[in-house]
């Protein structure tokens, strides 16, 4: 009987109005909504990837024995070819294709660009964190310098993947033809990546101003940081997305 | 704080008091998510290209994508409510995905 009333008291307490149910402003929950229907646009994009990569079989085990390889010719991709690693009747080897890396050109590294950009990635995410963390502190200035090293992150990010498509492009990748595999294969490729990249641009420029407006004190006058949280939560959902993308592109 | 009087909660304006939690679990998460990201290569050239390296892969990304959410967003400290409400759409879309994935390639017999 009484736990009866003491637990319709408190039902009353929470969701009967005057006061937040869930405890966070209505930014936020606005912001993990957001967060949950983009989610749901890539798990489409994922879904569509999926469902074309399964149709074709995985790659040649042959590609396995020329594991053992130093150089890179500019001939590579017609020798690959030529020993069938890379045919439009199967999907290609991540390693094969994404083997390149800036200043080091002619030798073979397979994956080692993308593991460079995704720790770009992780660390523009910590340092966003430590931003959310100063701003929990009122702490102006370092929240000033962490934005600005989670943007510079941001752009370093932006500037290797503008590379590794000007590889892909070079090497002869469009929507509708590529010399790797199927022509499904690039066009995912651009698609997914594309779509990733758009997300990381438009999660620096809501950076910039989130930084702009922190430094001219627009935060410290309102009486908290929470603007920092709120773009924060993007960040590191562009973050988490990408987690996905480089298993499935570039692992699976 | 709005809280203490119900009559001067506004909905759009409440913005909940955070203290800080320190530092110390960000440099913890970064230490894990580092070294998946290391075993993730070391596994692509360890291990033999199988169905099972692929679950170890998607595996791997699970658990990374949980230390993201729990622990950069925040996810742990909010209410078990709102995560609900974020996650539980969430296992429905993988769900959603593995049924589609299997189910979805009538096309192909054809």
């Amino acid at each position: 009987m009484s736990t009866d009333s003491s637990a319709t008291v408190s039902t009353t307490r929470t969701w009967s109005g005057g006061r937040s149910p869930f405890d966070v402003s209505y930014g936020k929950l606005m912001m993990w909504i957001f967060l949950l229907s983009d989610a749901f646009t890539f798990s489409s994009l994922l879904v569509g990837y999926g469902a074309v990569r399964f149709s074709y079989p995985a790659p040649e085990p042959l590609v396995e024995k020329i594991a053992p390889m130093s150089h890179v010719s500019h001939e590579f991709v017609d020798e690959m070819q030529h020993i069938g690693a890379f045919s439009e009747k199967h999907w290609p080897s991540p390693d094969l294709v994404f083997n390149h890396f800036p200043f080091l050109h002619g030798i073979h590294l397979p994956l080692m660009f993308v593991s460079l950009m995704t720790f770009i990635l992780i660390f523009s995410s910590v340092t966003m964190v430590l931003a959310v963390e100063a701003g929990h502190r009122m702490d102006k200035k370092k929240v000033g310098v962490y934005m600005f090293y989670t943007i510079l992150g941001g752009l370093a990010f932006l500037g290797c993947q503008a590379w590794e498509w000007t590889q892909f492009i070079t090497e002869g990748a469009t929507l509708s033809h590529n010399p790797f595999g199927p022509a499904h294969f690039a066009a995912l490729f651009f698609m997914v990546t594309g779509f990733h990249g758009f997300h990381v641009f438009s999660g620096v420029v809501l950076n910039v101003i989130a930084y702009i407006s922190a430094k001219n004190g627009v935060y410290e006058k309102r009486g908290h940081y929470e603007m920092i949280e709120k773009v924060g939560l993007y960040w590191h959902f562009v973050d988490l997305v990408w987690v996905f993308v480089f298993t499935f592109f570039y692992l699976i | 704080m709005h809280t203490d009087n119900s009559n001067e909660y506004v909905p759009e304006t409440y913005v909940p008091h955070v203290e800080s939690q320190g530092t110390k679990e960000i440099w913890r998460t970064l230490t894990i998510l580092g070294i998946l990201t290391v075993v993730d290569i070391v596994l692509y050239f360890a291990m033999p290209l199988t169905g099972f390296r692929n679950v170890v892969f998607i595996l791997l990304g699970i658990i990374k994508a949980y230390y993201i959410v729990a622990s950069f967003m925040h996810m742990k400290h909010e209410k078990v409510d709102l995560a609900a409400c974020i996650l539980v759409p969430i296992i429905l879309v993988f769900g959603l995905i593995a049924g589609l994935l299997y189910e979805g390639n009538f096309w192909l017999a054809s």
